[in-house]
């Protein structure tokens, strides 16, 4: 089931599949699969690796910054200040939330992450779009066949790949 | 008017009227249908029975590449010789059927020996049909482009699966003076234009000569090509081709020198979509996404296959023929 939330990731999914999988996600073992998945992916990506105690630094820094009201001449109301601090502590209960269960995800989740991530970096990276492929696909394009040779540039293009195996 | 009026029965007419209308909507389609196809099977005769000498703007992401072109059609052969005049002198001869790439910098001559461009045009009913069910063809503005006049054509995806297509024909023989292809914001991605061209002139063989009359000695010549078990099964399928896709071709062709590649193709009338599989043992490759200008390719491994899937449809379009390749 984790493979189907991955997939929605990656946007390989779509109607009744990302219907499916988007269900998962409304269970508690769906949403697990999800913030592992996002650690996997900020693994690879050598990105968004918490460092120990952001959490507690986040919250003190936060708390250090000055409040900024707009100074206004007339008395701000008192229900949007409500609202404001409000939604300040929700935000601070999000990325709190979020920098923990970084945190708490699973060791070796991260290690099996970063082991992948040998294999993939090699696989990640596209090739040019190879020449062998693109002629053998050109012949059969109607669009050739209205354009002549005009097409055959994307093959011998500068920019392009330049022909070798 | 010779027409009865019923006078009496207010519901006749009414229901005439509906019918009539449904009947004009019945046809116009296939009306549509005809007028593309028949628009496609023009531009594809100038561009084949058409003498000319032009130079080819070539845009694709950031790129813009200039290159010259040169087609020949004499006593029922064709030859054309384009050559790019930026960055390494790379060329490509068409004759007749056979294309050649040369590439100097790789010493490398790649050769295309059958190709499919006297199968054209000769469009199934089934694609005329398709071709009006997912495009909407229009004509468009009339303009100078490369210093001639022009009629502009627009084929309008339905849906979000193909890209859109503006094709100028030059307005006296049809031949197309300028392509684009635009994605669904109508941005261009990719667009070729002449910029001088000149139409039915005198053109001598010699400017359709390759440079290399003989392949220097240390170059390479790869030969692909179909082989003589052509059209055959192959084994795979693809299940989740976009509506309106056929399959054109299927059977096994020589890439890389040796190696034996299933090849699909399938084709909306306008564009195409190729599926290469091939073995490769367990060893990994690269992988993913890659694109240049129109054209998309996806490459995934499957077990100990290599599917790549490339054509000039939307990147999404590949990507998910590519995860519907299975085994029949």
């Amino acid at each position: 089931m984790g493979e189907q939330i991955s997939r929605l990731m990656d946007g390989e999914l779509e109607g009744a599949e990302a219907e499916a999988a988007l269900r998962e996600l409304r269970g508690a073992d769906g949403v697990a699969s999800w913030v592992c998945y996002h650690v996997i992916g900020d693994a690879l990506r050598r990105c968004g690796e918490p460092t120990p105690g952001f959490a507690a630094r986040f919250a003190a820094r936060l708390e250090a910054e000055p409040t900024v009201l707009a100074p206004r001449p007339r008395r701000v109301p008192r229900l949007p200040l409500v609202w404001a601090a409000a939604a300040s502590v929700a935000a601070v209960l999000v990325v709190g939330s979020v920098a923990v269960s970084m945190l708490d995800s699973p060791p070796t989740a991260i290690a099996k992450a970063r082991e992948a991530n040998v294999v993939r970096s090699a696989q990640a990276k596209p090739q040019p779009v190879p020449p062998d492929y693109l002629l053998a696909h050109q012949e059969y394009s109607p669009t050739t066949q209205i354009q002549g040779v005009g097409p055959y540039l994307r093959a011998v293009s500068a920019g392009g790949a330049d022909g070798r195996p | 008017m010779t027409l009865r009026r019923e006078p009496f029965d207010p519901v006749l007419p009414w229901l005439r009227a509906v019918l009539f209308a449904l009947a004009m909507l019945a046809a116009m389609p296939a009306a549509r249908a005809q007028d593309a196809a028949a628009w496609l099977a023009r531009a594809a005769t100038a561009a084949q029975r058409q003498n000319y000498v032009g130079t080819i703007v070539y845009q694709h992401g950031g790129h813009v590449e200039t290159s010259r072109l040169v087609h020949l059609f004499e006593q029922g052969n064709e030859f054309e010789k384009l050559v790019n005049l930026e960055g390494p002198a790379r060329e490509v001869i068409r004759s007749n059927g056979e294309v050649r790439c040369y590439y100097p910098d790789a010493k490398i001559i790649r050769v295309e020996p059958r190709t499919f461009r006297n199968a054209f045009p000769s469009l199934s009913p089934q694609q005329q049909a398709a071709l009006a069910e997912h495009y909407n063809f229009r004509m468009a503005e009339r303009g100078r482009v490369a210093g001639i006049e022009t009629q502009a054509w627009v084929f309008e995806p339905k849906d979000g699966l193909r890209y859109g297509h503006k094709f100028w024909a030059d307005a006296a023989s049809g031949l197309l003076v300028k392509a684009r292809i635009v994605d669904e914001r109508n941005e261009t991605i990719e667009q070729f234009a002449f910029t001088e061209i000149s139409i039915g002139g005198k053109i001598d063989r010699e400017m359709v000569k390759p440079t290399w009359a003989v392949a220097p000695p240390d170059w390479k010549v790869r030969q692909s090509g179909p082989d003589e078990a052509d059209a055959k099964e192959t084994g795979w399928t693809v299940s989740r081709v976009p509506p309106g896709f056929l399959k054109i071709v299927e059977g096994f062709r020589r890439l890389h020198g040796t190696r034996e590649v299933a090849h699909l193709v399938y084709s909306d009338g306008l564009v195409a979509v190729s599926i290469f599989i091939e073995p490769i043992g367990g060893a990994p490759h690269p992988t993913g996404m890659s694109r240049q200008g129109g054209i998309n390719v996806f490459i995934r491994q499957q077990d100990d296959n290599l599917v790549t899937v490339l054509g000039e449809v939307p990147a999404a379009t590949v990507r998910q023929i590519a995860h519907s390749v299975a085994r029949r």
